[in-house]
């Protein structure tokens, strides 16, 4: 699953929430599954060339919010019960439209033109 | 007494007239990895010497590992590891003459791993040393002050000859000695795409001050670049003002509140960081 996740150390966002954000996604969107083992945060931050103690922030995050399962001595699992919601799909790209929204205010493109643009890419 | 590796109270430090340490406060504890982030002449050498002892600081304290550094006895100076911007010495030895003799000086010598060490940045024991190339002295360096998992590693720009691979490796190395062996570790660099990726926290130093000191995490979180289009509409008074440009400033303690009169408010890299603090 590591090879799903891309982390940018050079981004304005901490290497914790990029790891947090994008293993949600992932759940969400069903990449992986309910049950399924995480690499240990060693095997993370080997992967990623960061510091485990990141690392080890971004599972912990997850852990308390119920996306992912820690029993002693086992390995770290995405949780069987997903919290619930049924927005989350969706409120998981409120940060990527804010941007586009922006970028449209700067260019001075309304609303519609820019629904107009995502209808038309869409089908593309 | 504290935990910390290595403390800077109130320490100034003024050569030729000229103050080039100023109001240091910093304390290094185990598990910390600490990057030094400042441009050359920023004060990071002289910060980084005067916890050796190398140089006295004129007013305020540096404890390393509990003691005054002019006055480390051999027990501690054994648990101090340090790698100079140019490595030194041992020239008219091969590599294992080096290791042998640099060896013999420390108890806590492991072996194993600077076997591993020597495999791993491609070096030969039977090379002299005075043939090696810029970055294999480093790589020498490194294995000289890291292979007896030194409680407190010093590090004067230690990567900017190894190629990015060795560099990664080396990394891997440091989160093994900072959580592993509960070590502290300071290293100055200019590149903040390695201090991104290795280190717990940040100082910025900036003539001879450090501007910015935090977790790195937190940095990311809390420092902004806010821009305006009118200086007096907008109140920043909640916030520590890193730097004020034409129009903009650079805050730190940013918690994703509205800021009245801001147009836009965007998160920075390290780079962006540095930069905009230098602008």
């Amino acid at each position: 699953m590591l090879e799903f996740i891309n982390v940018n150390p050079s981004s304005g966002d901490p290497i914790y929430k990029q790891l947090h954000e994008q293993i949600v996604r992932l759940i969400v969107g069903g990449q992986i599954q309910a049950g399924e083992e995480l690499p240990s945060v060693r095997k993370i931050a080997e992967y990623f060339t960061v510091n485990p103690m990141t690392v080890s922030r971004a599972i912990g995050m997850l852990v308390d919010q119920g996306w992912l399962e820690r029993r002693r001595g086992q390995p770290t699992r995405v949780a069987e019960q997903q919290p619930q919601s049924s927005e989350q799909g969706q409120t998981l790209l409120y940060e990527g439209v804010d941007q586009l929204i922006q970028q449209a205010k700067q260019l001075g493109v309304t609303v519609n033109e820019l629904n107009e643009i995502i209808s038309q890419r869409w089908e593309q | 007494m504290t935990t910390a590796l290595l403390e800077y109270k109130n320490v100034h430090k003024i050569f030729n007239q000229n103050m080039v340490l100023k109001n240091i406060d910093l304390t290094i504890e185990p598990g910390m990895v600490v990057g030094l982030l400042g441009k050359n002449g920023a004060g990071k050498t002289t910060l980084l010497r005067s916890a050796l002892g190398l140089i006295e600081v004129d007013t305020g304290e540096v404890f390393t590992l509990g003691e005054n550094p002019t006055q480390l006895n051999t027990e501690l100076k054994s648990q101090v590891g340090y790698v100079p911007q140019q490595a030194f010495g041992y020239e008219g030895f091969s590599i294992r003459e080096a290791l042998d003799l640099h060896s013999s000086f420390y108890s806590e010598w492991d072996n194993t791993l600077e076997l591993d060490w020597l495999k791993r940045f491609e070096l030969n024991p039977d090379d002299m040393v005075e043939n090696l190339s810029i970055g294999q002295r480093q790589a020498l360096a490194l294995i000289m002050a890291m292979a007896y998992r030194p409680k407190l590693l010093i590090l004067d720009e230690p990567v900017a000859s190894l190629d990015p691979i060795a560099r990664r490796e080396f990394m891997l190395d440091l989160f093994d000695l900072s959580l592993e062996s509960g070590s502290g570790v300071i290293f100055s660099t200019h590149i903040t795409s390695d201090i991104e990726r290795v280190a717990t926290h940040v100082a910025l130093v900036k003539d001879g001050e450090i501007k910015l000191f935090n977790e790195l995490d937190e940095l990311k979180t809390s420092v902004r670049k806010v821009s305006f289009s009118n200086e007096t509409a907008v109140n920043l008074s909640d916030f520590d003002i890193l730097n004020t440009q034409n129009n903009a400033a650079i805050i730190s303690g940013y918690k994703q509140q509205d800021i009245a009169g801001v147009n836009h408010v965007s998160s920075l890299s390290l780079e962006q960081l540095f930069v905009e603090l230098h602008a």
